[in-house]
Formats: structure tokens, C-alpha cells, sequence
């Protein structure tokens, strides 16, 4: 019996609406593990060349790990995948969104869902216990997602359902528009927004409360327990749980400061983020989280729920907006919209510089031309662009990852890359005894250090073949200089786990 | 006697707690199997923990019509037998806080049994919210929370 996985694809064809379970096998599962994994492996099985984002077969697969569900700390997150709108020729994409969604949807009793198809008129998607519905959704469409939230947990009369929806940007088919969850999170870089909006997927709302079993509970209690405690302790962790994500995002500021990128003035960008420290109000975190690195926002007697400080400062200063509330005016447009921030950073940048015009017609200039407040002109573009029904954006692809390596760890086992990035005492080994507990599968550094590259491999290979579909020579391996640093300082003090292995 | 003391303001919702007492009762995670229930409103960041408060005069007994609601004297815990529970149901109608939660496989209704006298759901609350302390300091943050304000409103005059 597969013990941690559920053992369970569910595959949603909207054009026919119906639903059904395909089992994943145990030898697929150690193969791909999750998240990530499951999502390439789905994708490679599935497609030999890209298909077209706007057409009904491409699938948006979203997918969690073995310990998704469980107690393990930071293991809220959902990977997605789909062929992305963002450029062009289209090439498989893939995000991942931190959250509730992934621990619901393990509840749901499956470890990746598949969304096919296109339907005929707006529906939401009722996933309960593994009965889905599909729901009219005219009643919803063109409300914006903070009321799409509410209105759907009223009406299953339970506010402890989790929705993830789309907001009027998706429903015009805005390439970068995104899903929001939570009234908080999203999943960037991909254009979700737009996918569900060709899908004319409103919603889906989700509720899965059915027990997650595990190969040894008491030692995995305990290895959660021993975890969370070390988490605690952890110096570079306790300076994340209490300034949230500010004092990496202020250091991030001031190397683009230093570097002389984007214009910014220090002076300025200080009494930005002092601004916003007045208006957080509480914090919030992913399922399971000890740290809790997301902080509300409260502002003049109204809730910007989650505001999540990398974005904001892509809304703030990288923007050339150094008035707070505009920021905050602009994170809201974004979070009740349903827009990537990121992409609209990257967007209004372009426009506020004025290298780039595209977006916006003539009279959208002349309009916006007198506006002298930059935090004014910015939050009127944006929504002359949503508005505004152009298609054609020049967006920039996600930026290369740090350390792809350990983002592709994290991923798979669909754990907190931030955190685990932050971490110093969080080793691989606590990971691998993690799993073993779960699972009852043994894997060594080896196998999770192979798994990661294969994932990489196949990932990359899913991408170039927009470029070239007939190309399968093989691509080259990461380099050994290239392995995360976590791997390798793991082989330098290796030695418990060594110990472990041999009793 | 010692009580779990929820502070609900400083709740993020992370049902962390949930979590582990499934996984510790159960041996299965599942909010379905928690006896500790974190309600939310989201688009208000608001999370309250309901767990059982073990009442003094305790209407779940009252109303246990085969006797299977009773006080465990080492810790003072209001549970449920086992044994002599029929899943009638009534101490979830009667309970003012809706604490009493109804077990989906075995049909029991069951309650926060304080884990033998150290609840890991408050060793699991990293933010504070839940915390076993002794009955009489329960209010002692309020108190706190309210002597500070206090404090700031005479300094300022």
C-alpha cells in the first residue's frame, strides 16, 4: 500500500465536464517523487511538442509531494505546470504557489490534478472529497476575486473551504493575469490567469479532509517535533519569522542601490519601506509554517490581506513609486484584479520609463501624459491596460534561479524554498529521514541528487523542444561546481546519516 | 490545574496544531480528526483555534445520556468513553463553544484530552496563540496587553 503519496492523478476534462481517478504507480512515484517531478512526467508522457495555451488540450497539472498534507513544517506549496502564454513560440512553464491549496488537495485524496478541456460558459470547479462538480459560474464572472472568495465559501456555507480563482484580468484573457488564492497567494510567472480565462474556469473551490496516511507516525511525529524546534533556533530563520521578508528584500535594495539598476534613490526607498512597516498589521503563513513570513497589511480602516513584501517592492521603487499608499493602491489592484506583480512590475516599469508604448492607446497617453504623482500615473496606466483589451505585452521570462538545483529539491518534495534557502540546520539528511518516515522508501543523497538532475534534464528538454521538437540528443549534466550547496555541505558532515544507514 | 489558553488575534491559521493532534491521536494527518479546529475569515485575517475548555460545570455531561462524558481527575479533562459512547450526538448540540468534534470512521464523538497533561498542539504554536498555562493566569495577557495601553495613554497626557 502506498503510504505519504495518495497514489491518485485526477484528470478533469472541462469540455466533456467529467472527472475521473487514474492511479500513478509506486515505481512512477519513486521516480518522480512529486510537485515538479510528477508535473515533467506527466507533461513528457503526454506531449511530444508544445501545443498551442489558448487550445483546449493544454493541460494545467498541478501537483504535491509526499509530505504535502502532513505536519512537516513548510509544506504547504503546489506545484503548477502548463504550456505558458507568456512567450512565443509557447513553451512548457511551470511556478509554484505557496499556500493552502496543495494541503486541500492531498485531502481531496490525490497527488496531482489535471485540467483539460474548455468549457462553453463560465463554470467554477466543486471539489469535495473527491466528488467534483461543475458549477454555473455566471453569477461570479466579472467580480473580483476577494468577492468571488467570499461568495463561494457562503454559499457551500463553509468558510473553511479553500478557493483559488481568477479575477476580471483573467477573464479578458491578460497574459499576465495570475490565479489568486487565499485573497494572498499566487502562482507567478506563468500567465495562470489567462489559462483559466481560455478555460472560462472561474474558480475552484476545494475542501478535502480525508486522512493522510504515513509508514511510521511516531517517528514522524517526532522527526517533525525535533524539526520544528530546530527551525526555531535557527538564527537566519528567527531574523525572517520576525521582520518577515523585509530585511532580505531592504539588502536586496540596497545592492540595487549600490549597483546604480532601476534608478533608485536610497533616501526615498527607506521612507518607502518604513511606510509600509506602519501599516503591517498581523502575520500570515503556509499550511504547517513556523515561520510565518507573510504580513498583513492594514490601511486606513481596510485589509490588504497578504501582502508579501518582494511584491511590493516590485510595486514600489522598482516602479519608481515611492509613495507607499500608492504601492498599496497597486498591490490591491493586482490581488482584486488577479495580475501577476511581478509581470506588472516588469510592465509599468517599461511604460513609466517610457520605452515601451504597446500597451496602451493613443488616447491612453494623451490621458495619462499630465499626471505628474508617478504612484498616480502608474495605478492609472494599469488600469487603462486591464481595461484596455490589448493582447500584445512583451513580458520577461522568470529570472534564472539562484540555485536551480535547490529550488528543484524543494519543489519536488514541495517544501518552502525560502525557507529551506534560509536554512543552515535544515539538511538533506532531515529531509530524506522525513520522507522514509512518511513513505517507508529509503532514498539516499544519491538517488535525491539524480532524481533532482533528471527532473532538471527532462524539464529542460520540455523546453527546448518549442525550439526544435526532433532534437533528443542528450543534454549535457550539470556540471559538479554546479550542485547546491546544500548537497555538498551535506557530503562535508555526512556523517549521521552514514551511521543511520549502516545500524 | 492548567488550561489551554487561546489568543486568537495572534493565530496565522497554519493548523500546524490540527495536524499534530491527528497525527498523534490518529496516526493519520487530517483536520477531519483534530480535536482542535482553527476557524477562519480570511479576507479580515481572522483564525480562532476552538478546542474543548473543559468547563467547570460542564453541560456535555449533563446532557451524556449513557454517562460517557466524564473528568479525567489528573488533568481535568471533560473526554468521551469510548466504550459507553452511543454517537447520540447531544454534547455537540449543547456545547457553547462547538468543541466537540464527531470521529469519522469510529462515529464517537471526541474532545481535547490534553494529551496526557502536555498538549503538543501549544509545543507546535510558534506564534503564541495557543499556550497551557494555569487556570488563573489565562486573563494574565489580557491584563498585560491592557496595563500597556494604559501605560502609554498616561505617559502621552
Amino acid at each position: 500500500m502506498i503510504k505519504g503519496w495518495t497514489g491518485k492523478r485526477l484528470r478533469i476534462d472541462l469540455s466533456l465536464q467529467k472527472a475521473w481517478l487514474e492511479d500513478i504507480s509506486q515505481e512512477v512515484l519513486r521516480q518522480w517523487f512529486g510537485g515538479r517531478g510528477l508535473n515533467a512526467s506527466f507533461f513528457s508522457t503526454h506531449f511530444q511538442s508544445p501545443v498551442s495555451p489558448s487550445s483546449p488540450e493544454n493541460p494545467v497539472a498541478f501537483a504535491v509531494g509526499p509530505l504535502t498534507g502532513t505536519l512537516a513544517p513548510c509544506s504547504g506549496w503546489t506545484s503548477i505546470a502548463s504550456f505558458s502564454p507568456l512567450s512565443t513560440p509557447p513553451i512548457y512553464g511551470f511556478t509554484w504557489m505557496p499556500g493552502y491549496f496543495g494541503a486541500s488537495l492531498k485531502g481531496v485524496g490525490v497527488d496531482q490534478c489535471v485540467l483539460q478541456g474548455k468549457a462553453d460558459r463560465p463554470i467554477y470547479l466543486w471539489i469535495d472529497d473527491g466528488e467534483v462538480r461543475f458549477e454555473e459560474a455566471g453569477h461570479l464572472w466579472g467580480k473580483e476575486t476577494t468577492e468571488t472568495t467570499i461568495t463561494l465559501q457562503e454559499e457551500k456555507e463553509d468558510r473553511n473551504i479553500e478557493v483559488l480563482c481568477i479575477g476580471p484580468a483573467g477573464e479578458r484573457q491578460i497574459p499576465f493575469a495570475n490565479v489568486i488564492h487565499r485573497l494572498s497567494w499566487t502562482g507567478d510567472y506563468l500567465g495562470l490567469g489567462y489559462l483559466f480565462g481560455i478555460k472560462q474556469l472561474k474558480a475552484i473551490a476545494i475542501r478535502g479532509k480525508k486522512p493522510i496516511t504515513l509508514h511510521d507516525p511516531k517517528q514522524f511525529l517526532n522527526l517533525c517535533l525535533n524539526l520544528e524546534d530546530r527551525i526555531q533556533k535557527d538564527r537566519k530563520v528567527q531574523k525572517l519569522k520576525q521582520g518577515g521578508k523585509l530585511p532580505f528584500l531592504s539588502r536586496e535594495g540596497e545592492t540595487m542601490i549600490k549597483e546604480g539598476t532601476g534608478g533608485l534613490r536610497a533616501g526615498l526607498a527607506k521612507q518607502w519601506s518604513a511606510f509600509l512597516k506602519t501599516c503591517v498589521s498581523s502575520r500570515e503563513g503556509c499550511f504547517t509554517c513556523p515561520v510565518n513570513c507573510g504580513r498583513n497589511i492594514q490601511h486606513q480602516e481596510s485589509y490588504f490581506r497578504g501582502i508579501h513584501l518582494e511584491k511590493a517592492w516590485h510595486l514600489g521603487p522598482q516602479v519608481g513609486v515611492y509613495n507607499g499608499e500608492w504601492t498599496l493602491k497597486l498591490h490591491h489592484l493586482c490581488q482584486s484584479q488577479g495580475l501577476d506583480p511581478f509581470l506588472t512590475s516588469s510592465l509599468l516599469a517599461k511604460i513609466m520609463k517610457g520605452s515601451e508604448y504597446a500597451p496602451l492607446s493613443e488616447e491612453d497617453l494623451r490621458q495619462t501624459e499630465h499626471i505628474e504623482d508617478p504612484g498616480e500615473k502608474a495605478f492609472i496606466i494599469l488600469q487603462r491596460i486591464i481595461n484596455g483589451g490589448r493582447k500584445e505585452f512583451h513580458l520577461p521570462a522568470r529570472p534564472a534561479s539562484e540555485n536551480k538545483h535547490l529550488d528543484a529539491l524543494a519543489d519536488i518534495i514541495s517544501f518552502c524554498p525560502i525557507v529551506v534557502k534560509h536554512l543552515t540546520q535544515r539538511t538533506v539528511s532531515n529531509m530524506i529521514d522525513l520522507i522514509y518516515a512518511a513513505t517507508g522508501y529509503f532514498l539516499s543523497k544519491e538517488d535525491l541528487r539524480d532524481m533532482v538532475r533528471n527532473i532538471l534534464r527532462v524539464e529542460s528538454r520540455l523546453q527546448n523542444m518549442g525550439l526544435d521538437a526532433n532534437d533528443h540528443s542528450p543534454l549535457p549534466l550539470p556540471g559538479e561546481s554546479q550542485t547546491s550547496e546544500i548537497l555538498r555541505r551535506e557530503e562535508r558532515n555526512n556523517e549521521s546519516t552514514a551511521q543511520r544507514t549502516t545500524s | 490545574m492548567s488550561a489551554i489558553s487561546v489568543i486568537p488575534e495572534r493565530c496565522t491559521g497554519c493548523q500546524a496544531c490540527e495536524m499534530v493532534c491527528s497525527l498523534s491521536h490518529e496516526d493519520a494527518c487530517s483536520s477531519s480528526l483534530s480535536r482542535i479546529r482553527v476557524k477562519k475569515w480570511e479576507e479580515i485575517s481572522l483564525f480562532i483555534p476552538i478546542v474543548c475548555q473543559n468547563c467547570e460545570k460542564p453541560p456535555c455531561v449533563d446532557v451524556c445520556p449513557t454517562g460517557a462524558r466524564r473528568r479525567v481527575s489528573e488533568t481535568g479533562a471533560v473526554v468521551t468513553d469510548e466504550k459507553q459512547c452511543v454517537g447520540c450526538k447531544s454534547c455537540l448540540y449543547v456545547c457553547p463553544n462547538g468543541a466537540p468534534v464527531f470521529h469519522p470512521s469510529t462515529k464517537r464523538t471526541m474532545t481535547c484530552d490534553l494529551c496526557k497533561g502536555r498538549p503538543l498542539c501549544t509545543e507546535i504554536c510558534t506564534v503564541g496563540a495557543l499556550s497551557y498555562i494555569r487556570e488563573r493566569d489565562v486573563s494574565m495577557e489580557k491584563k498585560r496587553v491592557y496595563g500597556q495601553v494604559f501605560l502609554q495613554a498616561m505617559k502621552s497626557r
